[in-house]
């Protein structure tokens, strides 16, 4: 169990799941969970392949049904809303699997994030700031991309959507230290800047408590533990990861 | 050179009928085999803009407007719970197609219709005298061609129908609303289709079977141009030069046949057709 949200001045959680069962087809992933992520705050979501990670995202943002449970977003009810109605709620997504259209080019992907295309220059302009090397390639096909600008590609198109609530499916995966280090800099700086809650899934250990605020394991779609971050939990942590 | 703008304008006039369909299969993955009605009901309006003494023309706007609010109440009513059971969509539109046309019956009786000719005469081109309504459909093959490829590309709509074709899971995970996107390539796609039916008027009979001929036709185009629309000007090129070669120099019966022959040929050596060639 994880619910500690702190008082934040009476504004809802931008993500709360009570009891939450979900999963694909007729065999629930998730058994129970309960997880609230609070104004301006970032829960890291750790565990193993397969425990659950990217099922509870995908349930949060309405792509995955409930089998039982509420998740709230922004204190609203999340049950039966679309994942359209969910996004225009503040919610944004960078996800893990098949996350950019390889055959659009850079520009069209970070446009699919606008609801307007009369946001698209101050949108674009935001996405350089954090992205420079974006601004020179918008006209180039997103998958030809190097493996890092594409992660980047997917966070700026993500933060261009100015979410309160942005959910972060393994972004540093695969990548070099200089690039995790660079991503974990501009979530902090989006985090201060807007006071964005983020719910971030990650299997690096050390970036996870870098940006994060709390962490929770999650093993066999339940939470087995929580608590503060800090250099002092990576043990207990490790215990929890180890085969 | 007759036999050369024989095939261009017998390549736009297969564009024109099948536009419509591809529109639809490009996003929405189902065989629209409702597709024949929609032809007959943009023929019917140019009969019922004939009745009503309005100008031929005005038949176009009356017909893909009329196609394009019977393709909405179709996509709404029938064709949505479908998307995850194609061969259930293939035979719900087939049945749609079939009461269609029933009601086109009931409507309007058996008979032919008679239509006024939207453009009628010759025009001397290259010391022949040619049709001038067929050199008119190359014309409305590239401006509904371009329309398509100027919307796809364009717009934001068109951006958003590109997302759902690539990969509909991330565009639902980013806020679109795939349901609408269905819902308007839906209505674009019957309005197109009943737009090519009056632009068949001058090179048909009109009666409440019209559609089901030229269904066959775009099917298999649709099929071999496997969802694009360059793939399906290429494909129109190429079967309609084998259509008019073999129906000038060996026989009009084998001409058609011969279509569908390439058709099988060309799907068994790349399943997806001209779009991957």
């Amino acid at each position: 169990m994880l619910d500690e949200t702190a008082p934040h001045a009476g504004t809802p959680p931008p993500l709360q799941l009570r009891d939450v069962t979900s999963g694909y087809g007729a065999a629930p992933v998730l058994h129970g969970v309960s997880l609230s992520v609070a104004p301006g705050e970032i829960v890291a979501l750790l565990g193993k392949n397969g425990m659950g990670k990217t099922t509870l995202l995908k349930t949060a943002l309405g792509i995955l049904p409930l089998k039982g449970g509420t998740v709230l977003v922004g204190g609203t009810a999340s049950a039966g809303l679309s994942p359209a109605r969910l996004v225009a709620l503040g919610v944004g997504y960078a996800p893990q699997e098949q996350p950019l259209f390889p055959d659009l080019t850079v520009r069209d992907n970070l446009r699919l994030a606008l609801r307007s295309d009369r946001d698209l220059a101050a949108g674009l302009d935001h996405a350089a700031s954090s992205f420079p090397f974006l601004r020179d390639r918008l006209r180039q096909r997103a998958g030809t991309l190097s493996g890092g600008e594409q992660k980047m590609l997917i966070l700026a198109r993500a933060l261009m959507m100015r979410p309160r609530l942005l959910l972060v499916d393994e972004i540093s995966e695969g990548l070099q230290p200089s690039v995790v280090a660079r991503i974990a800099a501009i979530l902090r700086a989006e985090r201060a800047e807007r006071g964005t809650a983020m719910l971030v899934v990650e299997q690096n250990l050390d970036f996870a408590l870098g940006v994060a605020d709390r962490w929770a394991v999650l093993k066999r779609g339940e939470i087995d533990d929580a608590g503060p971050s800090g250099p002092a939990m990576r043990g207990r942590i490790l215990e929890h990861l180890s085969i | 050179m007759l036999i050369l703008l024989d095939v261009v304008t017998t390549a736009a006039i297969l564009f024109i009928v099948s536009a419509g369909l591809l529109a639809i299969f490009g996003v929405l993955k189902i065989i629209n085999f409702a597709h024949g009605a929609w032809l007959t009901v943009g023929a019917y309006c140019a009969v019922v803009a004939a009745r009503l003494g309005l100008n031929p023309w005005a038949a176009l706007p009356l017909a893909f407007a009329v196609g394009a609010a019977l393709g909405t109440v179709a996509e709404w009513l029938i064709i949505r719970p479908l998307y995850r059971r194609p061969l259930d969509a293939i035979l719900a539109t087939w049945g749609l197609g079939i009461v269609i046309g029933q009601l086109i019956t009931l409507a309007f009786g058996r008979d032919v219709q008679i239509t006024p000719n939207l453009l009628g005469g010759t025009v001397a081109l290259f010391g022949l005298d040619y049709s001038l309504y067929r050199l008119f459909a190359v014309l409305a093959a590239v401006l509904i061609g371009g329309s398509c490829a100027a919307l796809l590309e364009g717009t934001r709509l068109g951006l958003k129908a590109r997302a759902v074709i690539m990969n509909e899971a991330l565009a639902r995970a980013l806020g679109i609303d795939t349901a609408r996107v269905r819902l308007a390539t839906f209505a674009i796609g019957a309005g197109l289709s009943a737009l090519a039916g009056v632009l068949l008027t001058p090179l048909t009979s009109v009666d409440p079977n019209m559609g089901v001929a030229w269904l066959i036709g775009a099917f298999m185009l649709v099929m071999v141009a496997g969802g694009s629309f360059a793939a399906l000007a290429v494909a129109c090129l190429v079967f309609g030069a084998v259509q008019v070669l073999v129906s000038t120099f060996v026989s009009p019966i084998l001409g058609s046949i011969s279509v569908a022959v390439l058709a099988a040929v060309v799907l068994r050596i790349s399943p997806r057709g001209f779009a991957r060639a």
